[in-house]
């Protein structure tokens, strides 16, 4: 095998899979709104207790110019929440695993942290904050950290002890060693933190802006479409709230993807690793 | 040999016990620069702690290493280090792992990346500069991960079982591979394995351990001539050799 075939072969494999992942989206996707039909079709429920997939989906297009830009909004919340976030639980995880001390101090304030019902306590960030966008990116910031920290940390506490042995055999500088060695080495369950994360970012948001009653946002706006006996709207709007759940999903998988080359692909193409050296093109062997 | 041969490496009455057991007895050796010395064991005679000590990864409870002139005892950064795993970081290129020394203690140059890339292809990597260690095979692996250990420029290389999860096939490739690299380099090395037949074809002597306390029981100057080959493995004074180790191993485990 030539180092050329392998790269062929798995390009191949790799569309291959990317196809097999939207079949089976696409088919989930039909199998779910069939069954909602069904259930439609067995049972009769009145319309204001489940509206048809149809009027469901009327309903959001109809409305669309209302909720465009609500959608945006509850994404930039999300967007600014999600990235605060990430950011305080890597370098909480860094902190953790490099200060021991701050790691026993720590550990229980961060599982606190997460026992808080944040519900309870979204109106007195409002109260305290105000009537802005901030208490929503702090809760945001609240839900998503959690996972990354716990993750991240996890993942720098299981890198394999022998290969740590031999940085030090190398006679590895503190920071080169994390940065060549170490964080490479926990960015598998970064990105399963991150992905844990971005599902959760979007119930934050929501109960951000349920908070903010005065503000106009997806919430405000689905509650009115209740208080009004618009179930259709209502059910469209939650799929809306998922859509940007899922969206925030995707994108982190594509990050990973991006960031873990040698996950997928069997030669670097990164720049630096091909220009660098002085050669050949060729990949027979002299 | 004689006294006149240099020394490069001098280990001084060395022990080391964990929790009041002996892992090794007070053990002395020297090897003359440029040869090739196996230490061959049964499990738990302190082969690896032995290993351990001369990187400096352990402290001995007596004893010093002396490499050159320089007491290393308790330091690391001053020997080349390979195991039986090949721990290749998996996001760095062949070529990125070999360099992966460098990586850790300053800035990678172009010469670092020169010298690597030459090695990589006199010994056999070329096609594979920028694959990913996941696209390698085992024995590839390893190669990969000696190239590395021989970037660090060190004189003196410990290599514990490098070859020990290959098949025999490749593991006999491997050897002969590893000779010629020896010889073409000037090394001073250290090999560990439990494989008999692997010690003698490679070496120039051959230290027998025993365990409970860990302690060496003979050394043996394997003098058949180089470079060897198939032939040498099935040569009546190899054969010699073999049922002296495995004589010495026997009664020392029994």
């Amino acid at each position: 095998m030539t180092a050329g075939e392998g790269n062929e072969l798995s390009r191949q494999r790799r569309w291959r899979r990317v196809g097999a992942l939207v079949l089976w989206s696409v088919t989930s996707l039909v199998v779910f709104i069939a069954a909602w039909q069904a259930v439609i079709a067995i049972f009769h429920p009145a319309p204001y207790v489940i509206p048809t997939p149809h009027d469901t989906y009327f309903a959001v297009t109809q409305n669309w110019s209302s909720i465009w830009p609500l959608a945006v909004g509850t994404f930039r919340e999300t967007l600014y929440g999600f990235a605060a976030g990430a950011a305080l639980g890597f370098f909480l995880a860094v902190a953790m695993y490099k200060v021991r001390i701050f790691r026993s101090l720590s550990y229980p304030f961060i599982i606190a942290s997460q026992a808080i019902p944040i519900i309870a306590i979204a109106p007195i960030l409002v109260l305290v904050i105000g009537f802005n966008i901030y208490p929503t990116i702090i809760i945001v910031a609240w839900i998503v950290f959690f996972p990354v920290t716990i993750n991240t940390l996890d993942g720098f506490l299981n890198l394999d002890a022998d290969l740590l042995n031999l940085t030090r055999v190398l006679g590895a500088r503190r920071w080169r060693r994390f940065w060549f060695v170490e964080l490479p080495g926990a960015v598998t369950p970064l990105f399963s933190g991150l992905k844990i994360g971005a599902a959760y970012a979007v119930t934050g948001a929501i109960i951000g802006e349920q908070a903010d009653s005065s503000g106009s946002s997806l919430f405000q706006y689905q509650f009115a479409a209740n208080n009004s006996s618009r179930t259709d709207l209502v059910y469209g709007l939650t799929i809306v709230m998922m859509a940007i759940g899922l969206l925030w999903f995707v994108l982190i998988v594509g990050l990973d993807h991006l960031a873990t080359p040698w996950k997928h692909r069997p030669t670097s193409r990164r720049w630096r690793d091909r220009g660098k050296t002085a050669s050949t093109p060729s990949l027979q062997n002299e | 040999m004689g006294v006149s041969t240099s020394t490069v490496l001098r280990i001084n009455g060395v022990r080391k016990t964990f929790a009041n057991n002996v892992a090794l007895a007070e053990t002395s050796l020297e090897l003359t620069a440029g040869s090739f010395t196996s230490l061959v064991g049964p499990s738990g005679c302190g082969k690896s702690t032995l290993f351990n000590v001369i990187s400096g990864l352990l402290r001995p409870d007596t004893g010093s290493v002396v490499l050159g002139d320089r007491d290393i005892t308790n330091s690391t950064g001053h020997v080349g280090y390979m195991l039986q795993k090949d721990l290749l970081v998996p996001w760095r290129t062949v070529l990125g792992n070999i360099t992966l020394a460098a990586a850790l203690t300053r800035k990678v140059t172009a010469q670092d990346r020169r010298e690597a890339e030459e090695n990589a292809r006199r010994y056999g990597l070329g096609e594979f500069l920028h694959h990913y260690p996941g696209a390698l095979s085992g024995g590839m692996r390893q190669r990969v991960a000696l190239m590395r250990t021989l970037a660090t420029n060190q004189s003196l290389l410990l290599l514990d079982e490098p070859f020990g999860a290959l098949d025999s096939q490749t593991r006999l490739d491997m050897q002969q591979w590893l000779l010629q690299i020896w010889a073409d380099l000037k090394k001073t090395v250290i090999f560990v394995t439990h494989d008999v037949d692997e010690a003698i074809f490679l070496s120039d002597r051959v230290v027998v351990m025993s365990p409970r306390p860990g302690r060496v029981v003979a050394d043996i100057v394997v003098d058949l001539p180089r470079p060897r080959t198939l032939e040498t493995l099935t040569d009546p004074a190899f054969v010699d050799f073999k049922r002296e180790v495995l004589r010495l191993l026997h009664r020392s485990s029994t």
